[in-house]
């Protein structure tokens, strides 16, 4: 049964592969990532067992292994996505018990490629244990638990995940809170860091931070073989337990929800709006431009796949004031940063609409239009955005010399991006996730063409700006406050610019690629 | 309008393919205004490929498409103002209201906002969509998407309107509506193009019929001319072929 699925699975895995180069091209590259960064990994596991003692041992295998199993809970949210080629509601049709179910999607996710090299990975930290024989011997077993335990834990933060939700706004609530605490998630350790004992170095700090990790359920199965090489068997046994309570643990609750999602799948969840409340569109003109401005506008507040991208703009100088503190340049400059996010946000709208956009195609809409509507959406959003958080940026650090520059520079920057996205989401479409679908779900090809394009579209972006930004710096450093203010001058009028050229030309552009996009769009595999 | 030769659509020549496969491979094809014309054909036969070449949303690799005497590919904006589409397998804005939805189509087309209101009243009324007007179209089962595309396709008054399976998953009372408003449509000048591949409801409904397989087309006229005396269930399977006469395979029978 279980060879079955596995057959099929890479057979649908190879069927992808052969139906596009670029998915193969982006396939072959992230193998080769994977495959330095393990063999990375392992160099550094025998230097490691080579030149250093138990001590260093036992950390590195407890907080590594605990880091692991944390990324399989949460790293599918931000990068690759959970693989979703096999996953219980495919299952479901077939006879086929809920213990076959889970064992069938356990052995999938042990053998895809995070499964295959996170098991080497783990095997890997054998050569830790190599000097203490017994200990070796032990971790075997130890490391196929806490492998277990990362990918039972990834199916079931899944099921967990959909079961939950119980509908639309529930999954899009619990993707953004995740992604959220994500992005937070470097404070959050380096004040936890700072908590542990101040006077302490660092070594000592992760030692003692290790020690307590290793009685969690993240930390308990990779302890075991460290405890077993020191002779603390009381532990070791202790420790032993806790791992394998864990993945019962774990093992049950994937099994509630699992059954839970399976006889009562996700229901509609009948949002109701009043009649006759039209929102944006009862208020914008009539005609092409008032169209897609309004519903540009209603996808900047209610689309998760656009407010998600927003929501990480104020945590940028959070983030950057607890790496350098708020005296460092860095956080005074964190408003060009969030600039540059917000320039980018929009580089491929039509890729969002999906086939939706033949409405748009079919209307006859100028392209002109269209881009005009599109950029007031994201600027009616993005540019005071952009004010208020380097307002807010400048009013913490208490340099209000810098604020013109800091304002022209940001300001600048969106406004290039408005101009350059303008031409280039009339170029470029790519596979994106639906309107509604699990934060969790990858979409297969993504991710290779994604990081391209994304870096040339920056590229053009910063050579746009690049006067407006060179000006600004010089005066932020010299605290020459005309030149501020001249930024902010020629920030604004190339900015302006660069949007007036981007929307002619990409309205020419629209006007004749737009049959093309669409035809690419229904060509994405869904 | 240009010359009108009486002719809503006149396709010459018409071309697509999709690397290896032919899809479309030289359909010509005329529907005269006012006329309800059905397109008919296999699964794969072309259909959904010559009606996106005809409004505008999928580039022919060669041939002519003139909507009213205006060149579809030549002067998109003035050709696709005259045309009312529903596309078969393709999303919606599924995130707006039924009313908004067709609210932002009515507004694409550039109506006036106070005919906007009155108009999209009129057809949530008509599609009986109205209890569902304030609810998020990615909520509405599969029959209501299809009747609220159809309403974002009648809302801009065409003078043709293409429809792809317009009443696939659609009640049978929402779909008797829906006929009586097509028909008098019609009646008033107004044409429709329906591919379906419901014989009974092509017979019934339109009064010219053309049918396709592998890109061509084999038969093109008034529906008693193509169907010459036979049903158009029969004649279409004598002229498309691949019938077979057979109880199915000896292991399905349950006796």
């Amino acid at each position: 049964m279980v060879a079955t699925v596995l057959k099929l699975r890479y057979r649908v895995l190879g069927n992808t592969l052969s139906r596009s180069v670029w998915q193969l091209i982006g396939f072959i590259a992230g193998a080769l990532w994977a495959a330095s960064v393990l063999g990375m990994l392992v160099i550094g596991l025998v230097a490691l067992s080579i030149f250093q003692g138990l001590e260093v041992a036992r950390v590195v295998s407890v907080l590594g292994g605990a880091l692991l199993v944390l990324g399989w809970i949460i790293a599918p949210v931000l990068v690759a996505g959970i693989d979703t080629t096999v996953d219980a509601p495919r299952l479901a049709p077939f006879p086929l018990s809920t213990r076959q179910i889970m064992l069938v999607l356990t052995a999938t996710g042990l053998t895809g490629i995070p499964g295959i090299a996170t098991g080497i990975a783990a095997l890997a930290t054998i050569v830790l244990w190599l000097r203490w024989p017994i200990a070796a011997v032990i971790a075997l077993p130890c490391i196929a638990l806490g492998v277990l335990t990362c990918v039972v834990a990834t199916r079931c933060m899944a099921t967990l995940s959909a079961g939950l939700g119980q509908g639309r706004r529930g999954r899009e609530v619990i993707g953004t809170v995740v992604l959220a605490l994500l992005i937070l998630s470097g404070p959050i350790v380096t004040s936890v860091l700072s908590l542990v004992d101040r006077g302490a170095d660092l070594g000592v700090r992760f030692a003692q931070i290790a020690a307590a990790v290793s009685w969690t359920p993240l930390g308990a199965a990779w302890a075991v073989p460290g405890d077993v090489a020191a002779g603390e068997w009381l532990t070791a046994l202790l420790k032993l337990l806790i791992a394998l309570a864990t993945v019962a643990l774990i093992w049950v609750m994937w099994r509630r929800a699992l059954e839970a999602s399976i006889t009562s799948p996700p229901r509609r969840s009948a949002a109701k709006a009043r009649a006759g409340s039209l929102g944006w569109f009862g208020r914008m003109p009539s005609g092409g431009v008032g169209a897609t401005w309004a519903r540009s506008l209603t996808s900047w507040l209610h689309d998760p796949r656009y407010s998600r991208q927003l929501l990480i703009v104020p945590l940028l100088p959070i983030v950057f004031a607890f790496a350098g503190g708020i005296d460092g340049g860095l956080f005074l400059l964190s408003p060009l940063l969030i600039a540059l996010m917000l320039a980018i946000v929009g580089y491929t709208d039509i890729s969002y609409d999906g086939t939706a956009f033949t409405a748009v195609l079919a209307a006859g809409v100028r392209g002109r239009a269209d881009r005009l509507g599109r950029t007031l959406g994201a600027a009616v959003i993005g540019i005071p955005i952009t004010i208020v958080l380097t307002i807010v940026v400048v009013a913490v650090t208490g340099r209000w010399e810098t604020l013109p520059a800091l304002l022209g520079g940001a300001l600048g920057i969106v406004l290039a991006g408005y101009g350059v996205s303008a031409v280039s989401s009339a170029l470029i479409v790519m596979p994106v996730a639906g309107p509604g679908d699990s934060p969790f779900k990858s979409v297969p090809g993504q991710s290779f063409l994604t990081s391209l394009s994304v870096f040339a579209v920056w590229g053009v972006c910063i050579v746009v700006s690049a006067p407006t930004l060179v000006i600004a710096l010089i005066s932020v450093f010299t605290g020459q406050m005309l030149l501020g203010w001249i930024a902010l001058a020629v920030g604004l009028v190339v900015g302006v610019a660069a949007v007036v050229v981007g929307i002619v030309v990409g309205g020419r552009t629209l006007d004749r690629t737009g049959p093309d996009l669409l035809a690419r769009m229904k060509a994405f595999p869904r | 309008m240009p010359e009108d030769d009486g002719l809503a659509v006149a396709i010459s020549g018409l071309h697509k393919r999709f690397g290896e496969k032919i899809a479309v491979d030289g359909i010509d094809l005329q529907v005269p205004s006012g006329s309800f014309y059905g397109l008919v054909g296999p699964n794969g036969a072309g259909k959904t490929t010559t009606l996106s070449m005809v409004t505008g949303l999928l580039r022919p690799d060669a041939g002519r498409v003139l909507i009213h005497g205006v060149d579809m590919w030549r002067d998109p904006l003035a050709a696709k103002s005259l045309v009312g589409v529903l596309s078969d397998g393709v999303r919606l804005f599924d995130r707006l209201t039924g009313e908004q939805l067709i609210t932002y189509t009515a507004m694409m087309f550039g109506l006036p906002r106070e005919e906007i209101a009155a108009r999209t009243a009129d057809l949530l009324a008509l599609m009986d969509l109205r209890e569902a007007a304030g609810t998020i179209v990615a909520d509405y089962s599969a029959g209501m998407t299809k009747k609220v595309a159809l309403a974002c396709a009648l809302v801009h008054a065409p003078h043709l309107l293409v429809l792809d399976e317009p009443f696939e998953s659609v009640d049978p009372v929402s779909a008797a509506n829906i006929e009586d408003v097509l028909r008098s449509y019609t009646a008033s000048g107004g044409t429709v193009i329906v591919s379906s591949h419901s014989m009974d409801l092509v017979q019934r409904m339109c009064d010219h019929v053309a049918v396709i397989a592998a890109g061509s087309v084999l038969a093109a006229g008034t529906v008693d001319e193509v169907r010459a005396g036979e049903t158009l269930q029969d004649r279409f399977v004598s002229l498309v072929g691949g019938r077979h006469v057979s109880e199915g395979p000896q292991w399905l029978r349950q006796s």
